[in-house]
């Protein structure tokens, strides 16, 4: 309920920076550093059936201790736009809730083991960490290479491409004859 | 013989499995992985399928994909070559997005099943397509038509399918448009402009264009030319989709229709820039239609079939369905309830079984509940965990009588039935039902549930033999409204008493509903019916915006406690949602 309401909040205070500002400020926009951030790529993906209770509780504290930390960090450097300073501040409120609120069942589950729990989820955390640099290095190298193999590779081809092109019709063109099931072709 | 057929990689990933000829289970991956579109490899659905079918790897006869995938790879290699330079961008992309895991897809289902390479079959995009469209639909001879952003390199196709009186089958593909001159694209291209995710805000285009005129035909006629032989070729200077996958449209397009519009910015048809998105969105719409139309009639003037089956993306345009039934010629139109790629896992597998295999045709009853089967105890167990009260009506007859009430007194029920449907749409058996008299309902379910545009309709489901009363069907429109496929006016008498699910043209893009396909919400309909006097209902997706529609009766339970349904039956048992204020068990605690 509250990341739902959260996501409304910021939704709305989006909409309305958005609707703030000039036309071309979308085009500034492209670059999202998704590389960095955790989420979405399967390599944070977390399997809860295949998570004992303490790990689980863990997990989720350090995930809440850092949205808070991170939340509270935006919160100060955005002292000129005091509405979204609003939205961060309410939303720190639920999240210092939540952070305190998985480590209090995580006392009460795992009692004696907590401290060691909340290792393994750091561990967990540092290496997927390493996961999204290493991605996001190789991301890099790879595209790279690709852009220089574009240039230095393919032109030769492309000439003839299009040749080809130029000799094709307009319009519908006859069916290909059926290649054999067997084949990716 | 056993066969799984698979659709991934691009959107909208699943998995089918047809056994002796007949699908036994099929469900998009979204569906199950909880992630909206998911077109990742879907292991998820494949499991679920051989557990639905009793059905190990190792029993599998054939395992089959929907496409070609180096042929695929030939046609992005062959366009970025032919837009050397400007797509050098789109190169290193491309190149990591298909060599990752597409290119290698036989290794990817051996290494996943444990099936040998020499079990792996693979049909082209658009036969699946084909075959999806014509072995689902209650026909033995039509014509075919598949239309869709693209496939290997067809973005059209049209042919002709028959089921011969020895019982074989054969679908004929006659001939094709090919990338980059496609309708599904110049839609999807529509889409981005007008701020709308593509893929996902199709419907809003179709939706939007309700609102508009078509002032701008003339300059959406400049992208789109007809051909001399009746096909159609984009200009594609106007596009950019060919060179780069950051957008789909030129500066030459923005000069020709103004700036485009800032997604997420909101959306007024009423003021003056919302009219105007408007009617570029009634000037593509009308293009396509008018496209869409020519191409059936040549098709039905060169077959001289009464039947046409229509597949691929482009055929969830129900306004275009409409369109194409009253006006092409062809007496009936098949439209399957998943006409896009998930539908053609089992398009795939009906194709190796019927037309490769040659095997003898087994009628396929013609709805849609292929999916998961709900699990009704599963909803009280998970209600008690949360402290809500869960009722167990003690006969059918009664939880019917409950949901009826809940309706007529205003109610927002979340419907959960059965197997899930395959394809787009909610049918009957994960649906979010009300009562579809007023526009204050509709503004209700749009603000408290759908969190979603005002100007996007909702459906009414009804009865299939008094459809024709509440809405001006044509001739095949009741058959073509059984998946939802065909947008028809509402008749004039009931506009004022179906204020909720009329749209803004007077139309409404109907459910007709039959008996013996989906017993249980029938017999809901009727009571509705002898109870307001009306046997309509709105009937929406059973999900929020942004994620996929319910499988499970715990996800339908999440759903009902994050937005404002009233009340959630799921079988015989149903949870009413406590006034606003009072606190359940859990929350006192």
């Amino acid at each position: 309920m509250d990341e739902l309401r959260h996501a409304h909040m910021f939704r709305a205070r989006g909409r309305e920076i958005l609707a703030a500002l000039p036309q071309a400020a979308d085009e500034g926009a492209a670059f999202q550093a998704h590389a960095f951030a955790p989420g979405e790529r399967g390599l944070d993906d977390l399997v809860v059936e295949a998570e004992s209770d303490d790990s689980l509780l863990a997990f989720l504290h350090l995930s809440e201790k850092a949205a808070a930390q991170r939340f509270a960090m935006y919160r100060e450097v955005l002292g000129f736009d005091e509405a979204t300073q609003g939205v961060f501040t309410q939303i720190l409120r639920d999240e210092a809730f939540h952070m305190n609120y998985t480590y209090a069942q995580l006392r009460r589950v795992s009692p004696k083991k907590h401290g060691l729990a909340l290792w393994w989820a750091r561990l967990g955390r540092l290496w997927k960490g390493y996961l999204r640099l290493a991605s996001a290095i190789a991301n890099v190298m790879s595209t790279v290479i690709l852009t220089a193999q574009y240039f230095l590779v393919l032109p030769l081809f492309a000439l003839f491409a299009k040749a080809a092109a130029r000799r094709l019709p307009r319009g519908w063109t006859p069916a290909r004859s059926a290649s054999p099931l067997g084949s990716q072709y | 013989m056993k066969i799984l057929g698979i659709s991934a990689h691009y959107h909208d990933s699943a998995a089918a499995l047809v056994v002796d000829g007949l699908p036994v289970a099929a469900v998009q991956e979204e569906r199950l992985s909880r992630k909206k579109n998911d077109a990742a490899f879907p292991l998820e659905a494949i499991e679920w399928c051989l557990r639905a079918g009793n059905v190990t790897p190792e029993e599998l006869d054939w395992v089959v994909f929907y496409e070609k995938p180096m042929l695929k790879f030939e046609r992005i290699v062959t366009t970025i070559l032919r837009e050397f330079p400007a797509s050098w961008r789109a190169f290193p992309k491309a190149m990591k997005n298909t060599l990752g895991e597409k290119l290698w897809i036989k290794g990817v289902i051996t290494s996943h099943l444990g099936v040998p390479g020499s079990k792996i079959l693979f049909t082209e995009h658009h036969q699946s397509h084909a075959a999806m469209a014509f072995l689902t639909a209650p026909t033995r001879r039509a014509a075919i038509m598949t239309a869709d952003g693209v496939g290997e390199w067809a973005t059209l196709s049209v042919g002709r399918g028959e089921v011969k009186d020895d019982g074989t089958t054969t679908i004929e593909v006659l001939r094709e448009v090919r990338f980059p001159h496609s309708l599904g694209m110049l839609y999807s291209t529509f889409t981005a402009f007008l701020g709308f995710e593509v893929n996902e805000g199709e419907y809003k285009v179709m939706g939007l264009a309700s609102y508009g005129s078509p002032r701008f035909v003339d300059d959406v006629r400049k992208v789109i030319a007809r051909t001399d032989d009746g096909a159609f070729a984009l200009d594609m200077r106007y596009f950019d989709y060919h060179k780069t996958s950051e957008r789909s449209f030129s500066a030459a397009f923005v000069d020709l229709f103004g700036p485009p519009r800032k997604p997420h910015s909101p959306l007024d048809p009423t003021t003056e820039s919302g009219r105007r998105y408007a009617d570029i969105a009634a000037s593509a719409q009308r293009v396509l239609e008018d496209t869409l139309v020519d191409l059936a009639k040549d098709l039905r003037r060169e077959t001289g079939l009464a039947d046409l089956c229509f597949g691929g993306g482009v055929a969830l345009n129900g306004c275009a369905n409409a369109r194409i039934l009253r006006e092409s010629g062809f007496e009936r139109l098949f439209v399957p309830s998943a006409p896009g790629d998930a539908g053609c896992a089992l398009g795939a597998a009906l194709f190796v079984d019927r037309v490769h295999l040659g095997r003898k045709h087994r009628e396929i009853p013609h709805h849609p509940y292929w999916g998961p089967v709900v699990e009704p105890g599963e909803l009280s167990r998970v209600a008690a965990e949360d402290g809500m009260p869960c009722e167990t009506l003690s006969t059918d007859d009664a939880a019917l009588d409950r949901v009826v009430d809940a309706l007529a007194a205003g109610k927002i029920v979340g419907w959960m039935d059965g197997a899930a449907e395959l394809g787009p749409r909610a049918l009957g058996n994960r649906s979010i039902l009300a009562a579809p008299h007023t526009a204050a309902m509709r503004d209700r379910l749009n603000k408290e549930i759908k969190y979603r545009e005002e100007f996007r309709p909702f459906a009414p489901a009804v009865p299939i033999e008094v459809a024709d009363e509440y809405f001006d069907l044509p001739p095949g429109g009741a058959p073509l409204g059984a998946f939802m496929s065909g947008v028809f006016p509402v008749r004039e008498k009931w506009r004022d008493r179906l204020a909720a699910v009329t749209h803004v043209d007077g139309t409404a893009r109907v459910q007709t509903v039959e008996r013996d396909k989906a017993p249980r919400f029938y017999e809901l309909l009727k009571r509705y019916g002898r109870r307001t006097g009306i046997p309509v209902l709105l009937n929406t997706s059973f999900n929020l915006a942004g994620e996929p529609i319910v499988t499970r009766a715990v996800e339908g339970y999440t759903t009902f406690r994050r937005c404002g349904i009233d009340v959630l039956a799921v079988g015989r048992h149903i949870v009413t949602k406590p006034a606003p204020g009072t606190k359940n068990a859990v929350e006192e605690q």
